[in-house]
């Protein structure tokens, strides 16, 4: 195909940009996964403000904390899973995420530097071991 | 001469004035973007549509890099105005300037067209939003949300880049190309 003329016609480098874009990105998952994602059930989160941990928080126990950095974070678990319910950031991201249980996921407010990671129990990892 | 990209020179009002309405324009879009839930659908911190890329696409091809990047500044800073945020103003400046820099190397490519600039300039604003999320939060975790963030950003890129290639494509005079 010949490169047309105009810029809002379809070329074919764009094509292999977008597939560059996305290979790029499956690249980095694939990474991801290989170096031993964490996996099995979360026993425990831990909640970093800053870079720095700040709490320990047992999955097994409801119950509801709070986070102060540059704006307040309420953090709640219920039925061994944790959700960030109350937030005074503007924009209020951290809140439309939900609800996470899964170490693979985490729960992140980016105004007030807070994340919430799952760890997971010892003993229950899917993989025991990833040799290279 | 292709009728698009206007040279250097002393402003005109004219594009003075397209400039500010064009700024309007993206500063609207990206306050609407900002009632779609859809960090609902797609759990990502930071994930959006990216609507208001549609006028700094076309305003990169219509008039020059530099506007564009006036143009990108002056929302920016509206916006984060609006929002009250200024970790908000923080992410979009870092990765609105990494997208400009991609932008305008990708937009002299001859193998690129508008999708093409559109797509790179949305890599290169996730990148630039999550290196600066990496260091707020000091943490190399939040990497690990960036390929996900990419795959949206590639299918949204390819919207953004038709929704402004049909607008180049409309605003085209209608006298012969010279």
């Amino acid at each position: 195909m010949k490169d047309p003329k105009d810029v809002f016609t379809f070329r074919r480098g764009d094509a292999v940009a977008a597939v560059l874009v996305v290979l790029t990105a499956l690249c980095m998952i694939f990474v991801q996964l290989l170096g031993g994602a964490p996996s099995g059930q979360a026993g425990t989160a831990k909640v970093f403000r800053d870079g720095e941990p700040v709490m320990s928080i047992p999955l097994q126990k409801d119950g509801e904390y709070s986070v102060e950095g540059a704006f307040r974070n309420v953090i709640t678990v219920k039925d061994g899973q944790i959700a960030i319910t109350e937030s005074t950031c503007p924009g209020g991201d951290c809140l439309r995420i939900g609800w996470i249980s899964h170490p693979s996921r985490s729960i992140v407010c980016l105004p007030n530097r807070v994340e919430i990671r799952l760890e997971a129990d010892p003993g229950t990892e899917a993989l025991d071991a990833v040799v290279w | 001469m292709p009728w698009y990209g206007k040279g250097r020179g002393v402003m005109k009002t004219k594009d003075l004035t397209l400039m500010a309405i064009l700024t309007a324009l993206a500063l609207v879009l990206s306050l609407v973007e900002r009632m779609i839930p859809l960090e609902m659908l797609i759990p990502l911190p930071g994930v959006k549509l990216g609507l208001a890329n549609t006028v700094t696409l076309f305003a990169i091809y219509w008039l020059n890099v530099p506007s564009a990047s006036i143009i990108l500044l002056a929302r920016c800073l509206l916006a984060a105005l609006f929002s009250g945020s200024l970790t908000e103003l923080a992410f979009s400046l870092a990765g609105g300037t990494l997208s400009m820099l991609i932008m305008a190397a990708a937009r002299r490519s001859k193998h690129l067209s508008v999708y093409g600039v559109s797509v790179l300039g949305a890599a290169g604003h996730n990148s630039g939003q999550i290196m600066t999320a990496v260091l707020f939060m000091h943490s190399v975790h939040i990497l690990s949300y960036l390929p996900y963030l990419l795959l949206i950003g590639t299918a949204c890129g390819l919207a953004t880049g038709t929704a402004a290639a049909g607008v180049l494509r409309v605003m085209r005079p209608k006298q012969p190309a010279a």
